[in-house]
């Protein structure tokens, strides 16, 4: 058990509730998501995201659209669907119970 | 001096270095065996594909230019280890299966696209003994003028062996455990073999 397996085991889990996140504010195509979650340092390296983009568009969560780029190939920008939004309210309570349960074992 | 290659990474034209390519080439069949799903992985392919694209079109908007192995090198540092790309597309328990997603050694009859005359019975038969193929074949021509049953045999065994299609179907015709490390060798080896026959015309 070293403790950058620990952090990174962490950060995982709550990675795909900060790209449901950021996505409910606007929609956006990869490299903004990327640049949001470095910004705050939620991940190092840009890889891990793409699977991610993707399984959470196959469960429904998200949908994109191609969109013409002035510079480059046109970009897929993602948004989230119905589904999405649902799924993100229950992230959101959870989190929240998540915060203060462990607030709560610390303050003891 | 160095030889230099067109690549369609992402739908945009890049020249790139051999020895990039090669770098680039690996990275990615790393990438790409951690996803057992065919459409998942076609998909988290083209997006990183993409993304690569991006990135050298970023750094110097000039077409003309050559991708040289340290740029392949800044992306792969950009992009991260192939195993934690994996790792974050997969669920946990079917981790284990993608890595070995047959057992080593697992060895199967196909017919051998690469080396055959008709329909790559022979060439498959010698690779799964690993014999030469001209005994089988002199052994059918044989049995087809000592009362035919050497043509019919051959048929059958046309229709019912399947083609070795993918890279792992090849390996497991040669009973060559399917792993990374050997997807790998086998995808640097046909790259050599294309070199050379660039060298040989």
């Amino acid at each position: 058990m070293n403790v950058e397996n620990a952090k990174a085991q962490m950060k995982k889990g709550v990675l795909e509730y900060c790209i449901l996140s950021i996505l409910s504010r606007n929609s956006g195509y990869a490299s903004d998501i990327i640049r949001e979650l470095k910004e705050a340092r939620m991940i190092v390296v840009e890889g891990t995201l793409y699977p991610l983009l993707t399984r959470q568009k196959n469960a429904g969560l998200l949908s994109y659209r191609w969109e013409e780029s002035t510079q480059g190939p046109p970009r897929k920008y993602y948004e989230l669907t119905d589904k999405g939004r649902e799924f993100l309210n229950e992230l959101d309570t959870a989190w929240n119970e998540l915060v203060e349960a462990v607030q709560f074992i610390r303050k003891k | 001096m160095k030889r230099t290659l067109t690549i369609n990474l992402g739908g945009q034209v890049f020249h790139i270095d051999e020895d990039a390519y090669e770098e680039l080439k690996a990275y990615l069949t790393r990438i790409e065996v951690h996803f057992s799903d065919p459409g998942e992985r076609k998909e988290v392919m083209d997006d990183i594909e993409r993304r690569m694209a991006e990135l050298l079109q970023e750094k110097d908007g000039d077409k003309n230019r050559v991708v040289t192995l340290n740029e392949v090198r800044e992306m792969k540092e950009i992009l991260g280890d192939p195993d934690e790309i994996g790792e974050s597309g997969e669920e946990t328990s079917s981790r284990k299966e993608t890595r070995h997603y047959r057992t080593p050694g697992y060895k199967r009859i196909y017919r051998n696209p690469d080396d055959r005359i008709l329909g790559g019975v022979c060439g498959g038969l010698g690779a799964y003994f690993h014999i030469n193929p001209l005994l089988f074949r002199i052994l059918f021509i044989i049995f087809t003028f000592a009362g035919g049953t050497g043509l019919l045999v051959y048929i059958i065994l046309w229709i019912v062996v399947p083609e070795a299609r993918t890279r792992a179907q090849k390996m497991e015709m040669r009973g060559e455990p399917v792993t990374i490390e050997n997807l790998g060798k086998t995808v640097r080896e046909e790259f050599n073999e294309v070199r050379n026959s660039f060298r040989k015309t």
